[in-house]
């Protein structure tokens, strides 16, 4: 483990030093830009943004609990092809883990990225979001962290947290190039820096920070967290199977769905280019609907929805962090994150995978192995 | 090819002939495959399992490259190739000429059923009376007379045993579409008609002749036969001269205006004899004095039913033949000691019947029961039987047992669960094939097979449970007691009992022991010019050598030709497909067109349902019923319907084998063919017919009925999709690259260049020939160095080799039919060059060791140091009177943890030698097991009776050396006489086995990967020994694995025929069903890259495409599958098309 670093809070003014110290790395000479949350013109919207000035800064705001879209979408296109500059970039830890899935599908390259990541309290579903900071924009993301970070509950001001977040079991940033904490700290004096890999160690040492040893309260204060959110999850995961269990109840589970996409859309994982439900896959014949609801007496339109949502479990749940973009993004509330944290369990761990974990995990379906799943395929017994 | 010089015959139809053939074929020959059991296979076709893989792969034989060629399907149902013209349950009954000009008669045995007509529905079966033993499950169950001759042979699959029918015809009435002729049976089939005007006379010649099985029908009159003639066909007339009315002669001349073919014998009195010889000017052939005896007139009607038969002979010419007619399994029940009581005792059997019960298809499906039902858990299996026993006059081993009973063993632990014992006994286990010792010791550590060393006696059963109690005797000679369920007796080799028969008509040489006598350094040639040999007919092979020897002896096949036409094999234009219409942009109307097969199928079709489901899509236009689609008026027919009717695709339903004719009636009619899918009806019937549910017949029919819409609607599916792809092609540059000058680079290199086409040879060091320079003579004794001088003076003058010495291969780029080669020559010098097809034979050396003192001890030799001064005056000045051989030095252990399958070899032909050299000499040779297989056996036994003393050493107890003043000093312990011993030894000599020369970057450059013991790493250990899994590459020789001379040389062969099936071809042209990629689609996530198994796949970086080389590509799916959308499809196999089958099939 690399060496621990102390931020100094300036003037108790949290915000305004982490927007110091963005500001510091932007200032630092090959890095070209900072990709941050921005609180922009209507304020109750924060979205990345890309930085070049370091006076923009002064609008980043990584610690609001607003998470409108997943970046490593936007990292993807940052990095698909090499620009031949490099960005510095503040994600939450699913968006990291988001964004090495896809470098590992070539979506998106580390190589010209220098990730900083904070520990995460959670955001609101967008709509929440914008009632809480409707008031006081300016001072609703300091009014929830301390909230958020003194109290146990998931909910802040009578407002509950995304679903994907009240069930989170990773909410510091592991694969971040530099971390950001504050949990278990008294973070009106200071927040950690810690560089987790050579690449930041290069960048730290010429940001002048003091070294800290790690306060013996933050191991306590990330178990605690850690382990009321696998309860959570756990729970969540059984009622989940148990509305789910049987094609009848998926079907009825999935009633909703209009085939907007609009999940589709959201998730960070889904990459293709062009959905292979916008293709001529499915453009079906008009003779086909009628044979079909012909056959059964009766057909639901639109058709094949139940097919589009294990089809994109096929693809992704192998690859779901869990961020729970998809639910913020259904018209209808259908509980899609549910859906796809509970298949991913199974999923993930049969192949053992965790993903955004490491870059050098190749996703489970590139990979054969011709004795795996021997009751499975069919060839249980043999060796 | 020269068609002067005619097609090439294969005899035999197991592995090797269809390897053989497939090679040939593939190569632009016309191959003639002669099979004597009614379905090819040969003795593979009763095992569903091989090692290492416990799976079949039989299917791994077809092509890769060009698959449209022939059929891609499971080889145990049958083989199809365009070249390939297959004469099943066909005997060769004459071979005459010479290489270049062999004429050949084949005759075939009926079958008495109409393959056409039977829809297999087995309603024969049911009513016929005789039950007679299954060949097929080895004996262990009934067949009826009728019968299906192997379980998974669709075609063709009922036919009647002559032998056990007794002609009652009750299958003849039972047959629901008149497949059955039991005429059609031997004499059955010749039709004899008798015309006599006295009775007693007519009458009893008639019974005489039906008695031997003609058939016979009789004429009272002149006139009565003359109608007859006129009505129905014989082959045979009896007529007798006087008689009322018309009389013998002029019936004589009228009969043979009505039927100018048959032949006549006249029947005649005494008197009338000079009438008879004057008959025969009209055309009779012979006469029989009355009154004649039964005797004189049969040995007549049979001299004439004899030339029938041959006169319906085909007769071929064939320019070369390969003979792999396979070798006979031992009969333990022929033993006159007989211990184990086979054939006695149920609860024995023969390592062939124990693969039948392991088989779903067997006699117990499957489920490993006993005669009397038990379910079996203990198991022992006795090695050599029939093998390695002089007192049977078989001085040989079979070579294969061992592996067979591993992997038998491994497959009862399989189907009964873990708790089955299972016990293997036997003097040495031979596992020196590529992997067999690994896939040993994983049967030992993680099968818990036992492997006990020890002679099994005797075998008692026990009273009440009929267990067998065994008596066996260990190493140390103590005698033990085991308990088993079942005795599995590995049963060896003999050569087929026809061998002096075929030998004397085809002119090969027999061995000692009466197998096929090759010549020496060529397992494939025999001693006439033209027979080549594979497989098990010079002795009992597994697959992977089989397969290798057939590729051998095909390559000499085909060099034959080549050589004897003069006219080298011109490239084999892939077939030209005239430009088509562009109809993709329209939508699909498809012509369907259904065939009966002439009417077999009508009792089971629904022809309206069918009319009624296929008029659902729009897609159809038109419906048309066929009783005779592939042939005469129907086809034509077709043809007028599809030009009237403009169909912009077609859908024909009949059997798939007629496939290719209504691709050809398609572009007769002006369609493009690839728009144009069959659609196989008599499959789904043949298995609804053939299941084993208990249905009556109107059930049944009615599920035929099902079975037949839903493979009809499929074929819709397909064709309504259907896309008029070209195939692309990559031009094949006809050159090859062959790495290393050993006697395995050289064979290859010549081989390719005796067809024609020139070859780079590239050597490392200064002089070619390999490990060969310092080998003097082989355990058969022929001499090495002439043989390495004819084939270095053959290379070095052949106008299209060129060797490069001091050279070495830098890169290979490209793919097959076209990888650019650097070649590093001497003083810096590169050289770039094209290839079509690359060999690797960079061979291997003994591997250096510093064990037991080797290095410091000047006593301690190894087996080439001991060669060379046996063969220097070194070893000459000194008096040896003590040699100790230590065998598997470094090897079969890690790190090393493989037989070398020539040191046990080497160190007898040593010992043989030392011996003559040496009379006095007493010589020690310590080993784990001896590896003397084959007829390599007869000098183990020589060596024993020549005093060497083999003394077994394990693991755990591994001899010591120690120097000693002069030599050295051995410890040993002797298990024999449960003893450590001490040996004063002049010289140690050390077998250290092989290390190939091939290191990573190697492997790198060709594209190759190294097995886990660093030797070349084949497709596949088994159906595809010498192929890399980088197509057209190829690795032959001791880089490969361990082998002799002979071996290396069949093995390099190999690898020239499979670098000539690239060679011959102008261009490689993918098949039909590849993967293709939708680039606007594509999110070049790669994944297609990694999951593809063929490297088939790359990323163009500069166009930011990814491209698939279609010939590499084997259209396995496997990028469709992990394509998350559809972005990389397989021709034939699209997403909506395959939606749309789902929906058929759960309809």
């Amino acid at each position: 483990m690399s060496l621990v670093r102390k931020l100094a809070i300036d003037r108790q003014d949290i915000l305004g030093t982490v927007q110091g110290f963005l500001r510091s790395i932007l200032t630092l000479e090959d890095i070209a830009v900072v990709l941050a949350p921005r609180r922009l013109a209507e304020k109750s919207v924060v979205m990345p943004a890309l930085i070049t000035q370091p006076d923009c800064l002064s609008d980043a705001d990584p610690l609001a609990p607003a998470f409108f879209l997943n970046a490593a979408q936007m990292m993807s296109r940052l990095t698909r092809r090499p620009s031949g500059q490099k960005i510095a970039v503040v994600l939450r830890p699913c968006e990291i883990r988001a964004f090495i899935e896809l470098v590992k599908f070539k979506q998106g390259a580390l190589e010209d990225v220098l990730i900083i990541g904070l520990d995460c309290l959670g955001a609101y579903p967008n709509t929440v979001y914008r009632r809480f900071a409707a008031a006081d924009p300016d001072g609703s993301t300091l009014r929830f962290f301390f909230a958020a970070l003194s109290g146990v509950s998931e909910t802040v001001e009578g407002m509950e947290l995304a679903s994907a977040c009240r069930v989170c079991e990773h909410p510091f940033p592991e694969g971040a190039d530099i971390a950001i904490g504050f949990m278990g700290i008294s973070p009106l004096d200071y927040l950690l820096v810690q560089g987790q890999t050579p690449k930041a160690d290069a960048y730290l040492a010429q940001v002048k920070l003091e070294p800290v040893a790690i306060p013996a309260g933050r191991g306590d204060a990330v178990a605690s967290r850690v382990s009321s959110r696998v309860q959570a999850r756990d729970a969540m995961i059984s009622r989940t199977h148990e509305a789910t269990g049987t094609p009848e109840k998926l079907a009825a589970y999935l009633t909703g769905c209009i085939n907007c996409y609009n999940c589709r859309n959201a998730c960070p994982i889904c990459y293709c280019r062009e959905c292979v439900f916008c293709t001529d896959v499915f453009d079906h014949e008009p003779f086909q609907y009628l044979q079909k609801a012909g056959r059964s007496g009766s057909l639901k339109l639109p058709a094949d929805t139940v097919l589009y949502h294990l089809t994109r479990l096929v693809h992704m749940s192998t690859s779901c962090v869990g961020c729970g973009q998809c639910s913020n993004a259904c018209p209808n509330d259908i509980p899609v994150m549910e859906l796809f944290r509970a298949t991913a369990r199974y999923s993930q761990k049969a192949f053992e995978y965790e993903p955004g974990r490491s870059v050098a995990e190749p996703p489970p379906m590139s990979v054969f192995k011709e004795h795996e799943f021997a009751d499975v395929v069919g060839l249980k017994g043999k060796t | 090819m020269n068609p002067e010089a005619g097609e090439i015959l294969v005899v035999g139809g197991g592995v090797s002939g269809m390897q053989a053939s497939l090679e040939l074929a593939e190569t632009g020959h016309d191959v003639m495959l002669v099979e004597r059991a009614p379905y090819l296979g040969g003795l593979v076709s009763q095992l569903d399992h091989q090692f290492p893989s416990n799976h079949c792969g039989m299917c791994r034989m077809l092509p890769m490259l060009h698959r449209d060629s022939g059929e891609q399907s499971c080889l145990r149902k049958g083989l199809r190739h365009d070249r390939i013209h297959i004469r099943l349950s066909t005997d060769v009954t004459a071979v005459e000429g010479e290489p270049g000009n062999f004429r050949v008669s084949l005759r075939k045995a009926a079958s008495c059923v109409d393959p056409i007509q039977c829809i297999g529905c087995g309603a024969c079966v049911k009513v016929c009376p005789v039950e007679t033993p299954d060949d097929f499950n080895a004996g262990l169950s009934m067949r009826k007379a009728i019968f299906q001759a192997a379980p998974f042979n669709m075609l063709n699959s009922y036919r009647i045993d002559p032998a056990a029918c007794t002609r009652c015809g009750a299958c003849v009435s039972a047959c629901p579409t008149g497949a059955i002729h039991l005429t059609d049976a031997d004499r059955g089939a010749f039709r004899i008609l008798v015309v006599d005007d006295e009775q007693i006379v007519r009458d009893s010649t008639a019974e005489w002749l039906i008695e031997e099985g003609f058939a016979v029908e009789k004429a009272a009159s002149g006139l009565q036969a003359l109608d007859l003639l006129g009505r129905s066909s014989y082959h045979l007339m009896l007529l007798d001269i006087k008689m009322p009315g018309m009389d013998g002669v002029e019936v004589l001349k009228k009969a043979k205006d009505i039927a100018p073919g048959i032949t006549v014998i006249m029947m005649t009195a005494y008197a009338t004899v000079e009438t008879a010889i004057e008959a025969m000017k009209s055309g009779a052939v012979e006469y029989l004095i009355k009154p004649f005896d039964p005797e004189m007139l049969l040995s007549m009607a049979d001299k004439h039913y004899q030339a029938f038969v041959e006169a319906a002979d085909e007769k071929i010419t064939a320019g070369a033949i390969v003979l792999t007619g396979g070798a006979a399994l031992y009969d333990p029940s022929g033993d006159p000691r007989n211990t184990l009581e086979y054939g006695v005792l149920p609860q024995v059997v023969t390592s062939l019947e124990f693969e039948r019960m392991l088989s779903p298809a067997g006699p117990c499906k499957g489920l490993l029961l006993r005669a009397d039902g038990k379910p079996v858990s203990r198991i022992a299996w006795i090695q050599c039987v029939g093998s390695r026993d002089l007192q049977l006059g078989a001085d040989y081993c079979s070579s294969i047992c061992c592996m067979i009973s591993i992997k038998e063993a491994l497959l009862a632990r399989e189907v009964s669960g873990e708790n089955l014992r299972a016990d293997i006994f036997f003097t040495d286990m031979r596992v020196c094939g590529k992997g067999f010792h690994r896939y040993k010791e994983l049967a030992e550590s993680a099968g818990h097979i036992r492997f006990i060393r020890g002679r099994v006696h005797s075998a008692i059963p026990e009273a009440v449970s009929g267990d067998l109690q065994i008596r066996y005797v260990s190493l140390s000679g103590i005698e033990k007691e085991e308990s088993y369920d079942l005795i599995v007796l590995a049963i060896g080799q003999r050569p087929h009992p026809d061998m002096p028969r075929l030998a004397e008509r085809y002119g090969f040489s027999l061995n000692a022991s009466g197998f096929a006598e090759s010549l020496p350094f060529s397992p494939s040639e025999t001693h006439r010019a033209g027979i080549f040999m594979a497989g098990s007919f010079s002795g009992l092979k597994d697959i992977r050598e089989s397969v290798i020897q057939a590729s051998a002896a095909a390559v000499n096949a085909s060099r034959t030709m080549s050589v004897l036409s003069k006219s080298f094999p011109q490239h084999l234009d892939t077939k030209d497909i005239p430009p088509f219409p562009d109809v993709s942009r329209e939508p699909s109307r498809v012509l369907a067109a259904i065939c009966s097969c002439d009417a077999a199928l009508d009792v089971c079709m629904d022809a309206a349902s069918v009319v009624q489901r296929l008029r659902q899509d729009p897609a159809v236009q038109d419906v048309l019923f066929f009783n005779h689609l592939c042939a005469g008026q129907d086809r034509e027919s077709l043809i007028q319907e599809i030009r009237q009717r403009h169909p912009n695709r077609l859908l024909t339903a009949s059997c798939a084998s007629c496939a290719d004719i209504f691709q050809e009636v398609a572009v007769a009619a002006g369609m493009d063919p690839r728009l144009s899918v069959t659609a196989d009806i008599r499959m789904p019937v043949l298995c609804a017919m053939s299941s084993s549910k208990a249905l009556d017949t109107a059930a049944k029919m009615q599920q035929c009925a099902d079975l037949m819409n839903s493979a009809i609607s499929e074929g819709l599916v397909r064709v309504k999709h259907a896309d008029a792809v070209k195939p692309s092609e990559t031009a094949v540059t006809a050159r090859a690259l062959v790495a290393g000058a050993g006697i395995a680079g050289m064979t290859a290199a010549l081989a390719i260049a005796d067809h024609g086409y020139p070859v780079d040879v590239v050597e490392r060091s200064d002089r070619v020939g390999g490990n060969l320079n310092w080998i003097h003579h082989t355990l058969d004794g022929h001499d090495v160095q002439p043989y390495l001088e004819e084939i270095r003076q053959k290379v070095e003058s052949h106008p299209r080799i060129q060797v490069y010495t001091r050279a070495q291969v830098m890169g290979v780029w490209g793919e097959a039919g076209h990888f650019y080669t650097t070649v590093a020559g001497p003083d810096n010098s590169v050289m770039q060059f094209e290839h079509g097809s690359v060999i690797l034979a960079t061979g291997g050396a003994e591997a250096s060791t510093s064990l037991y003192g080797h290095g410091t001890n000047p006593a301690v030799l190894t087996q080439k140091e001991l060669e060379t001064a046996l063969h220097s005056d070194a070893l000459a000045s000194r008096e040896l009177s003590s040699v100790v051989m230590i065998q598997c030095v470094g090897s079969r252990e890690a790190p090393r943890n493989y037989c070398s399958r020539v040191c046990c070899q080497t160190a007898v032909k040593q010992a043989l030698a030392l011996k003559s050299q040496y009379p006095d000499v007493r010589i020690y040779v310590l080993y784990r097991d001896m590896m003397l297989y084959g007829f390599s056996e007869s000098a183990y036994t020589r060596a024993r009776r020549e005093g060497v003393v083999f003394i077994p050493y394990s693991l755990d107890q591994k001899p010591e050396v120690v120097p000693a003043e002069t030599g050295a000093c051995v410890r040993v312990f002797d298990p024999v006489s449960d003893r450590r011993l001490e040996i004063e030894t002049d010289i140690v000599v050390l077998a250290t086995g092989i290390v190939p020369a091939f290191t990573s970057d190697d492997g790198d450059i060709f594209g190759v990967e190294r097995d886990p013991d660093r030797f070349f790493m084949e497709a596949d250990a088994k159906w595809r020994p010498v192929d890399a899994m980088k197509t057209g590459v190829f690795g032959c020789g001791i880089v490969n694995a361990p082998l002799t001379i002979s071996e290396t040389v069949a093995s390099a062969q190999a690898a020239a025929m499979r670098a000539l099936r690239i060679l011959t071809r102008t261009t490689l042209a993918s098949s039909r069903i590849t993967a293709v990629v939708r680039h606007s689609l594509c999110s070049r996530c790669q994944l297609c890259i990694a999951a593809c198994p063929y490297q088939a796949r790359v990323l163009d970086t500069e166009a930011d495409q990814i491209r698939v080389n279609a010939a590499m590509c084997q259209g396995c799916g496997a990028c469709a599958s992990i394509c998350p959308n559809s972005a990389a499809v397989v021709e034939g196999f699209s997403m909506p098309q395959l939606f749309e089958m789902i929906d058929i099939a759960v309809q």
